[in-house]
């Protein structure tokens, strides 16, 4: 049984070198291997890996997570910005035979959380993410019960078979502390590093802000009247707007207000 | 069971003094473990924000070249405040601000996490996020060690420096402290509030790195104490300290006492406009030698705040350079301990010897009334007024009456504020005897 744990170290402070003090991971990261390390207590012959993508600096962290009792650590040598989609199919290069990849679900620069969904694409795995629990009993019987936050304080109960990518939130659980005796000694352990890559993301495409999505009462009048509504046309508001437009201009003016509105 | 970690020396605490203890030690070639509680060297530590690191000179020499310093103080006030009137003796050098300097503006994270990098860089091994929990004895009650917090976490050494700050639990398990008693602290607040840097240079007359330190008599709500504005680059530290029985008893917030401070007519342009940034409170062992622990047990030592060294007389509050010299001297006897191989109380006796040779006793044995003058009731409450009232007097243009002598004004000002000639008398020889 392989579990491997995603880590993204950051360096907060852009500007300088690297600063120890603003640098690291995220407590959902943490989280991430102390349910790795709980579920391995569950499965036969267990071995969790810790693998992070960033630069040399990262090693420290990678060095915390052997003092826990990380079974490896490795480190894919990168630049430290990437994108998602970039992060992952590095990552997975060197997961594939995983049987599960634990993620937390955000980094210390709050990230889009995006990464163990590619992931789990590049896997042909499951997921489940955003997770606030795991029921660490099911893992005996198999499938793994998660579950999940939705909207409005909803929650999903997931049933998860492996392969699987799941991603969890900081409050699922607090990583142990090291022994004081293993800290001491994880210092002196060189990290194993493989080639990665490197660069900047390109530069991503802003899109206007699009609005929430509103509630509207029940329609009462006929459709017509709906659409007026949908559309806030013939209300005093400022918003209705009347062009006249031959069709292909008239599509071209259409598609050009949605993207506006952000659609 | 896990094999027992031994080192030459653990010095609890990586504030000032006990980076410098490692500092020492490590540079004898001695293997040091510096223990601190917070994530990293200075991350829960907080003070006013002046440091006068001369003693640096000796540890390490043309430190200003890289110590992370907002600006060097080149101007230095003390006002005294009433409700609506201000009185300020202000003085500037342009010395102050060429090397080697005289005082300067530091945050707390910037410098301590400096000074453990030097104690590190010389080979001293920073354990953070680790506390120590309490003190290991063998069968003779002999120091021999710390517990800590971590799984499996006793560590056993030669010696142990207790650099943890004030309230020390290390030193008081060692029984090294008597009675504790609350009237020998002050409660330290203050907030750190952001102005541009050019805002603060116009309000405060500096430019550059060019920085100005406050000392404020008065303008604490009747709660005995005092207050402080420093200038940093592009914040300012603004404080009080206050007798921790008097805050009891006057049950006001000391957030709501900065708040008024702020308000006050001869404060309010300084800081308006600014925004709060983080706001912090901490002990202050103010009563300096008259609550000082003994300095040494078998295996054991104590160094900085932890032995009560900081020196809190009026216009003085200095803390973090007795704290860095009083860990240096700490980190010299015990590496001539560990030499002679006899760590005990008697062979670790060259600490009490250096602090009473240099300026760490010698400076609180001379000062040592002034806590209790500057602090008491009639420094706090009755003279503010007097002072304030009388150079509002001698500078009132009364005409057409004549101008009234100086003698005249103060006694009547003198009695106005209540006070009898025969403590005045005493105050002002108390006055001379301790700061003259
Ligand atoms: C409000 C205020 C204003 C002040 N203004 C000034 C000023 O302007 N200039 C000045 O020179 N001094 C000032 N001082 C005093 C100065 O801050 C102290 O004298 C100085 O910090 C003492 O240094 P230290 O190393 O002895 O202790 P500390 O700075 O308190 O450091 C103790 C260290 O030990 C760590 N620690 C504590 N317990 C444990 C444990 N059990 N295990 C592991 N680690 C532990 C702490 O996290 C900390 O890092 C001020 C103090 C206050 C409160």
């Amino acid at each position: 049984m392989r579990i491997a744990v995603c880590w993204k170290w950051v360096s907060l402070d852009r500007d300088h070198d690297v600063d120890e003090r603003w640098a690291g991971v995220s407590a959902a990261d943490e989280a991430a291997l102390e349910i790795a390390l709980l579920l391995r207590d569950a499965f036969d012959d267990c071995d969790v890996e810790v693998i992070c993508l960033g630069p040399k600096d990262a090693d420290d962290v990678l060095r915390s997570a052997l003092a826990v009792g990380a079974t490896s650590a490795r480190r894919i040598d990168a630049s430290a910005e990437l994108d998602g989609h970039t992060v992952s199919a590095a990552l997975a290069d060197h997961l594939h035979g995983a049987d599960l990849v634990v993620c937390g679900d955000y980094s210390i620069d709050r990230g889009t959380g995006s990464v163990p969904v590619f992931l789990a694409a590049e896997l042909g795995a499951a997921q489940a993410l955003g997770l606030i629990d795991v029921d660490l009993a099911s893992a005996a019987t198999m499938p793994l019960r998660v579950v999940r936050r939705l909207d409005g304080g909803r929650r999903e109960l997931l049933d998860v078979s492996l392969p699987a990518v799941l991603s969890v939130e900081g409050s699922v659980a607090r990583l142990r502390r090291a022994p004081l005796a293993a800290s001491l000694a994880s210092r002196s352990i060189a990290i194993a590093a493989v080639p990665g890559p490197h660069g900047r993301p390109a530069e991503a495409e802003v899109h206007p802000y699009r609005p929430r999505a509103r509630t509207l009462p029940a329609p009462t009048g006929g459709p017509l009247t709906r659409v007026r509504e949908i559309l806030d046309i013939g209300g005093d508001d400022g918003h209705a707007e009347t062009v006249t437009l031959d069709p292909p201009a008239a599509a071209g003016r259409i598609l050009d207000q949605l993207r506006e509105w952000g659609y | 069971m896990p094999e027992q970690t031994t080192v030459d020396a653990i010095v609890v605490g990586a504030g000032p003094a006990g980076s410098a203890a490692a500092t020492v030690l490590a540079r004898h070639g001695y293997s040091v473990i510096l223990l601190e509680r917070g994530s990293f060297p200075g991350s829960k530590n907080m003070y006013g924000g002046v440091v006068y690191p001369r003693i640096l000179d000796q540890l390490h020499p043309e430190w200003w070249l890289e110590a992370p310093i907002q600006r060097w103080v080149t101007r230095r006030s003390t006002m005294v405040l009433t409700d609506t009137q201000a009185v300020t003796v202000d003085f500037r050098s342009t010395d102050w601000g060429a090397p080697p300097y005289n005082g300067a503006t530091a945050y707390r994270p910037d410098w301590d996490h400096w000074l453990a990098g030097k104690a590190e860089a010389d080979g001293a091994l920073l354990v953070c996020s680790t506390t120590a929990t309490g003190l290991l004895r063998d069968g003779s009650g002999r120091v021999v060690g710390v517990t800590t917090d971590r799984p499996d976490g006793d560590l056993h050494a030669r010696v142990v420096i207790a650099c943890d700050g004030v309230n020390s639990f290390l030193a008081k398990e060692a029984g090294l402290y008597g009675e504790v008693d609350a009237a020998n602290y002050t409660l330290g607040v203050k907030e750190t509030i952001a102005l541009p840097k050019d805002v603060i240079d116009e309000r405060f007359a500096v430019r550059g790195r060019d920085g100005v330190d406050i000392e404020i008599l008065g303008g604490t709500s009747g709660v005995n104490g005092g207050g402080f504005i420093y200038t940093n680059l592009d914040t300012l530290s603004v404080g009080v300290v206050l007798k921790l029985p008097k805050l009891g008893a006057q049950k006001l917030r000391p957030e709501q006492i900065i708040a008024n401070l702020k308000a006050h007519p001869a404060i309010a342009p300084l800081v308006e406009g600014g925004e709060i940034k983080e706001y912090s409170a901490h002990v202050i062992p103010e009563a300096g030698l008259s609550m000082m622990p003994t300095m040494t047990a078998d295996g054991m030592l104590v160094a900085g705040d932890a032995a009560a060294m900081c020196l809190a007389a009026g216009i003085w509050l200095e803390g973090v350079n007795f704290a860095m010299a009083s860990g240096m001297y700490a980190g010299e006897a015990a590496a001539e301990a560990l030499e002679a191989g006899d760590t005990s109380a008697g062979g670790l006796a060259g600490y009490e010897r250096r602090l009473n040779d240099t300026f760490v006793l010698r400076d609180h044995r001379k000062l040592h009334r002034a806590p209790a003058l500057v602090l008491s009731d009639r420094v706090q409450h009755r003279y503010p007024a007097m002072i304030a009232n009388t150079v509002e007097r001698m500078f009132r243009v009364d005409n057409p009456s004549p101008k009234p002598g100086l003698r005249r004004i103060l006694n009547e000002e003198r009695k106005r504020a209540g006070v009898r000639i025969r403590d005045l008398a005493k105050d002002t020889l108390d006055g001379l005897r301790t700061f003259g």
